[in-house]
């Protein structure tokens, strides 16, 4: 099944993907939200009642919002491709690299990625990302999958010269962090390792990856941050980067206003968003 | 004025309110903000504070369980390697930019709480810092401008898992409940110039960090105006500003805190956060 998140006949609501249309368990109650959804343990029973249920708008005329609007927590890790830590320079990493983005970077599919006034270094990150199904608390790798609702796709924007101050400068300006367009329930998804991420800027394919080439699986990201706090209903887990970033290209390759940016990870579908300039 | 997050004993609902000679005055139950955040953003703090002056107070300070200051910041964003003699004892050079790592809201805890020492890490470390709270949100602000977006000052511990930072900044300043915020946030007449302060850490007692903010490498007005040019800042934003020399990391042997320990932060202006550690 495919949950999104949009803007309803009244306001932000959540829904169940159905066709090509849009079954709306917001209006339909009890829970407002995805997350809330996810959180009551509900989300496959209500999904599958909605299944018969006629769609209440098109795909195509909703307003996306962020796939989870509202995350507790969004953690990332960094450094965890083998192609993109070869072409970034880095040394290959002992251990996982986190950092996390606030809420105020997401921008919702079909939305408007920024790029700041300050930097022209605005660079794009394709990945998959888990969301997380209960509270977890030092769950062990075995048991880490079971603790995911689903997956979605995010857009790590980066400003390369800001992530040279601190990694979590480059990483958090606002509205840089696409994140849609749906969630797969996780029962489609059993091996997240399968999974395949291609990203085009302007139509041209820029990354091109598998998800095998993590060099810190899913289950190890998992496990890892439930050692270090317990991972809340609908937080986020972006899983990193391939090769293939602007930061790596010769000559560089930065975004700018008017771009178009798509990341594409088959099983959950192509999160698409415009680039436009600070105003 | 000093303002605090708290209930009532262990179990009272969540409110806030003003922290006067003679008591506490619950400002939750007078409305029409329920959190200290609503107020702030609302720009009603320092007109309730001030109505909150008169008449009997709703109870007496150590009646309350304090809260973190903040309960729901937006963000919290943490200075690191901000103190000239720190960084000289963690033997880095001294940084061309400003460093800044996040914590997760569930870090944070509350004056006189529990800091959980992580059953996977022994290497549990105190930094003492001033917090500065933001009052009005902005994005694109000057250094001069940006003590005017500070609501108030407060007082936060860092806790810090240092194998685990080796591994990322983030992971090592993320562990559960290894944040201490408060006792309350003394609104920002009261400290016009933040780099006029003095900061002392006391481990079971002992002094452990002791420094004045105008050591800081970068400013507050600085790392307000740094913030900004990324992301707005929001009403009751924590923004920790770092700490001073005296860890236990770079200490030989190594100081590291353990489950009965307590950790006590004092700021001249502001008052004395701790906190008991406990195993997790």
């Amino acid at each position: 099944m495919q949950f999104v998140s949009y803007i309803g006949a009244s306001g932000a609501t959540w829904g169940l993907v159905v066709g090509d249309g849009v079954v709306d368990l917001g209006a339909r109650g009890p829970h407002g939200s995805l997350k809330a959804a996810i959180a009551a343990g509900d989300l496959m029973d209500i999904g599958a009642a909605a299944q018969s249920e006629s769609p209440d708008a098109a795909l195509a005329d909703i307003a996306y919002l962020p796939t989870i609007p509202d995350p507790e927590q969004i953690f990332c890790a960094g450094k965890n491709y083998k192609d993109h830590v070869e072409e970034m320079g880095f040394e290959m990493p002992d251990h996982l690299t986190l950092f996390i983005k606030a809420n105020s970077t997401l921008v919702p599919h079909q939305g408007q990625m920024i790029r700041p006034k300050v930097s022209e270094c605005l660079d794009f990150e394709g990945e998959i990302c888990a969301v997380i199904g209960r509270e977890t608390r030092h769950v062990s790798e075995a048991e880490a999958l079971d603790c995911i609702a689903g997956y979605t796709i995010m857009v790590d924007g980066s400003v390369r010269d800001f992530q040279k101050h601190s990694v979590t400068a480059g990483k958090n300006f606002v509205a840089t962090g696409p994140l849609g367009p749906v969630m797969t329930t996780a029962d489609e998804i059993p091996d997240p390792s399968t999974l395949h991420v291609t990203t085009r800027l302007n139509g041209d394919v820029v990354q091109d990856c598998s998800a095998n080439m993590l060099i810190f699986d899913i289950p190890y990201i998992i496990s890892y941050l439930s050692k270090i706090t317990p991972l809340q209903p609908g937080d986020v887990v972006a899983t990193g980067s391939p090769a293939g970033s602007g930061a790596g290209r010769e000559p560089l390759l930065w975004m700018k206003g008017g771009d178009k940016l798509e990341v594409e990870v088959p099983r959950i579908g192509t999160l698409a968003v415009d680039i436009v300039d600070e105003t | 004025m000093k303002f605090i997050s708290y209930k009532l004993g262990a179990d009272g609902g969540e409110t806030w309110g003003l922290v006067r000679e003679d008591g506490v005055v619950d400002l939750g139950a007078r409305g029409p903000h329920g959190t200290m955040r609503d107020a702030i953003a609302a720009g009603d703090l320092m007109s309730l504070g001030e109505a909150g002056m008169s008449g009997d107070p709703d109870t007496v300070l150590p009646d309350v369980t304090f809260l973190p200051v903040i309960t729901n910041p937006d963000k919290i964003l943490c200075a690191g390697l901000n103190y000239k003699d720190h960084v000289t004892e963690t033997a880095n050079t001294l940084p061309a930019e400003l460093q800044l790592f996040m914590r997760s809201t569930n870090t944070l805890v509350g004056h006189c709480g529990e800091m959980e020492r992580p059953k996977v890490s022994d290497n549990y470390d105190f930094e003492g810092e001033l917090t500065a709270i933001i009052g009005k949100g902005g994005r694109h602000i000057s250094e001069a401008d940006a003590l005017d977006h500070v609501a108030g000052y407060t007082i936060f511990i860092d806790g810090s898992v240092r194998d685990y930072q080796k591994h990322s900044v983030t992971a090592g300043k993320n562990f559960y409940k290894s944040g201490p915020l408060g006792p309350w946030m003394v609104s920002a007449d009261e400290i016009p110039d933040p780099a006029t302060m003095e900061l002392t850490t006391r481990l079971n007692g002992e002094v452990v960090q002791h420094s004045t903010t105008d050591m800081l490498i970068f400013s507050v007005p600085y790392i307000i105006a740094y913030i900004s040019r990324f992301t707005p800042l929001e009403p009751g934003d924590v923004i920790a500003t770092g700490t001073p020399s005296g860890v236990g990391a770079r200490r030989n042997p190594p100081l590291w805190m353990k489950a009965g320990d307590r950790i006590e932060v004092e700021f001249s202006k502001i008052g004395t956060l701790w906190a008991d550690v406990v195993d997790e």
